[in-house]
């Protein structure tokens, strides 16, 4: 028994965006075509199309970031949208308001949808649960859990450049267990069909039963590194290194650093990925970020087309959803919650 | 004297001066219906059912059901002094009456703690003052403030009425403090009521270490937090002789550092959370809060060792771990949310499920819930229902079918997987049984089961 997935609306399409895990790989797939018409728009003239003309957007972030929050941003306005910045670092959250007040505060913003990142693990779950019904959520991160839209564009970054997924060997490092890339990355790439995933790091960064998400556990890099057609470098916090977790910066280079010496063990032509940003010199060599084989800045360009194609897809769905609301003049607004 | 609550669940009878017959009711190891007769809150004679003939005195027909002596909880939350946004006094008490409680040891976790005769005296005083409602004992504050460092005034608090000192929650980090602190309360046959779990391992976690945390993203709590702990805590006793009850097993490697600690002759009981019996961490998929728990549900295998050690003895008594929260307290994502279920306005039903997945009867299942915790608390055990003795017993209806309405509980709190789902979506048997009528303390109080 389990909560129902609040990703979907009563008519059983996606009303929120939260989590790649209970997607099917046609959803995904859908997902990626619909990114591919947006990756275009880059070399227009104008770079603007109006799906979500007259929409509003809010990016809300309890947690700092500046690239998701200004990825999510230039996609809202490049689909026509109105776009709202609120820093709720230091706001509402610091003068003690919960979370559902502030929820309700916005709402009356009158806004379509919000994006939320946010410091704690099921926090897009339960907003998603308790909003509005007129307003879509996307999940641009929480706590440990999911990073849904980095995991799209991850898998549309590796799509672009190697086409079918199932013939691939991709390979995971560093901290699998505090990181919501690896584990959207995980969902992504397991839901696509990928031929072998692998999560490789030490004991300390990887989480307990691992190997129920469908990977493949690795302890030594060079091992892992055999035959990797994708490699996926993580950002290791700093913190890491506070609470026993990894020794130092120095070792961990040494032991899980992704060196010119051991790219070299993959495949000639894997790609390298990083979701940012990069610790040189920690988990990658500056050379192999700057080389041949990194798609790093790619991953920025193409989250942008992927996120549009993901903000469109979901208000698309609720639109649908009103106009039967009210072509079938029904009363299950409220009910549904 | 006489009174009824608000939404006609309940009706309340003083006994002084009273004379009651209770007919047709069970009593553990006899098949033959009996009659109950209480004069002035004592039981005056028991007797083979119709045998005498009542002489125009109240009766209360009981046939079908089956009476037992009032249960003792040996863990659970009044939220009194200080938490009254989450419940009170006279609502857990009638609520633990309604579960078949007559004794509730409450937690020193209150604010503030109950680390003074102040306080002591304050949750006696209130107790008292309800009508009806199961005794409400509370468990001294092992330290002050709970903070694990400087030891209460046990001896002063034991002579105020707290036979038993716990640390609630909060481990005491400090090996020379629960060192001494263990001396110390066994210089005055105090027994102390631990809850095992390591003060750094763990302490940021709100879910078993597993699967299902790592799909989620939650930060953990290992077995290994419950059985350092718990090493620890078993060495210590071997050392210091204390009279040693271990709170809320949660674990199959906890049982077997349990079991082996009793072989070895020393004086340690332990308890399981009525919950732990029958959730697991897989409930916890989709974040629902109402699985978070303090004392983290752990894995299916986890669950049948708890259900194996209660039905071979290494698990002496069953406790509700009650924790009643307001609504807010869950309104949040996972991790923030605050720990804890109320059990009593479910606790029954639950209970009653026990004998078809431990094999123990529901008389031996009973002593579990009474006996054990007497010896603990230095009562009489015995049947708790003789002639001469004080009325101090709940009758049991098995077969009601249980509907709690989330709204109206008894408790505060309705903060429990049940009010969210039904029995069955949770691998539960359909919920059967209530306490209809329960004496405690010279009251009568009549549950309304079907309102």
């Amino acid at each position: 028994m389990s909560l129902p997935d609040p990703q979907f609306n009563a008519a059983g399409t996606l009303q929120h965006f939260i989590d790649l895990q209970g997607l099917d790989a046609d959803t995904l797939t859908r997902i990626l075509d619909t990114a591919e018409g947006f990756t275009g728009i880059n070399d227009r003239k104008i770079k603007q199309v109006p799906l979500l003309r007259g929409k509003t957007v809010a990016n809300l972030f309890f947690e700092n970031s500046t690239r998701t929050r200004t990825a999510f941003e230039l996609a809202a306005k490049r689909l026509s949208a109105d776009i709202l910045n609120i820093d709720l670092v230091t706001s509402s959250t610091s003068k003690g308001e919960s979370l559902l007040d502030t929820l309700r505060v916005l709402e009356s913003l009158q806004c379509d949808m919000f994006i939320v990142r946010h410091a704690d693990s099921g926090a897009a779950h339960f907003i998603a649960r308790h909003v509005a019904p007129h307003i879509n959520i996307i999940n641009g991160g929480d706590g440990q859990h999911s990073h849904p839209t980095q995991g799209m564009l991850d898998v549309f970054t590796i799509r672009r450049h190697k086409g079918d997924f199932s013939n691939l060997c991709v390979v995971i490092i560093g901290d699998i267990k505090h990181s919501r890339v690896a584990r959207s990355d995980i969902a992504a790439l397991t839901i696509l069909g990928a031929g072998e995933v692998r999560v490789v790091g030490p004991k300390t960064l990887m989480p307990s039963d691992v190997e129920s998400m469908n990977v493949k556990v690795f302890s030594s890099l060079d091992t892992a590194l055999k035959g990797a057609d994708v490699i996926i470098s993580l950002r290791l916090q700093k913190e890491r290194m506070k609470n026993a977790t990894v020794p130092s910066s120095g070792e961990f280079y040494r032991t899980y650093g992704l060196s010119p010496q051991r790219l070299a063990l993959a495949k000639p032509d894997a790609l390298v990925m990083h979701p940012g940003p990069t610790n040189r010199g920690v988990e990658i060599a500056g050379s192999v970020a700057d080389g041949a084989q990194s798609v790093i800045l790619e991953q920025v360009t193409y989250g942008i087309a992927v996120r549009m194609a993901v903000m469109s897809i979901i208000m698309g769905n609720s639109d649908a959803m009103s106009a039967s609301r009210i072509s079938n003049n029904t009363t299950t607004t409220d009910a549904q919650l | 004297m006489s009174s009824t609550d608000s939404n006609n669940r309940l009706h309340t009878t003083a006994l002084s001066g009273q004379t009651l017959c209770v007919t047709g009711v069970l009593l553990p190891g006899n098949e033959q219906p009996q009659d109950i007769t209480i004069v002035d809150g004592a039981i005056s004679s028991i007797d083979a059912s119709g045998t005498r003939t009542a002489d125009n005195i109240e009766t209360i027909d009981a046939h079908g059901c089956h009476a037992y002596p009032g249960l003792i909880d040996l863990y659970s939350r009044c939220r009194e002094p200080g938490l009254t946004r989450k419940g009170n006094i006279a609502t857990e008490s009638i609520a633990a009456l309604s579960a078949g409680f007559t004794t509730v040891l409450c937690s020193p976790d209150t604010l503030p703690a109950v680390d003074s005769v102040a306080t002591v005296e304050l949750i006696n005083h209130r107790s008292m003052n309800v009508r009806g409602g199961a005794r409400i004992i509370p468990m001294a504050a092992l330290t002050i403030g709970l903070d694990g460092e400087q030891l209460s005034e046990l001896a002063t608090l034991k002579a105020a009425g707290c036979p038993v000192a716990s640390q609630a929650d909060r481990p005491i980090e400090n090996t020379t403090v629960l060192y001494s602190a263990m001396e110390y309360a066994s210089s005055f046959d105090m027994p102390l009521l631990l809850c095992a779990r390591d003060a750094q391992l763990g302490v940021d976690g709100c879910a078993h270490t597993g699967a299902v945390a790592t799909q989620l993203g939650l930060p953990t709590i290992p077995v290994a937090a419950e059985t350092v702990a718990l090493t620890r805590l078993v060495e210590l006793c071997s050392e210091t002789q204390v009279r040693l009850h271990i709170s809320r097993v949660s674990s199959a490697r906890a049982l077997r550092i349990i079991k082996d600690a009793k072989a070895a002759g020393l004086p340690i009981t332990c308890d399981v959370g009525i919950h732990h019996l029958f959730f697991i961490d897989e409930y916890l998929a989709g974040y629902d809060a109402s699985f978070h728990s303090a004392v983290p549900f752990r894995s299916a295998d986890d669950r049948q060792a708890l259900r194996d050690g209660l039905s071979s003895g290494v698990i002496d008594a069953v406790c509700s771990d009650h924790a009643p929260h307001d609504v807010d307290a869950g309104l949040a994502p996972f991790p923030v949310t605050e720990p804890g279920l109320a059990a009593y306005d479910w606790f029954m039903p639950l209970l009653l499920q026990l004998p078809q997945i431990t094999g123990l009867d529901l008389d031996a299942l009973m002593k579990k819930l009474h006996d054990v915790p007497a010896d603990i608390l230095g009562q009489q055990s015995g049947s708790g229902i003789s002639v001469g003795g004080a009325a101090n017993f709940f009758v049991l209806d098995k077969h009601v079918t249980c509907n709690v309405q989330p709204s109206i509980t008894l408790s505060a709190g309705s903060n429990n997987p049940l009010a969210l789902h039904d029995a069955k979506a949770l691998s539960l048997s359909p919920l059967k049984g209530a306490v209809t009528l329960s004496f405690c303390d010279g009251w009568a109080t009549r549950f309304n089961v079907n309102s």
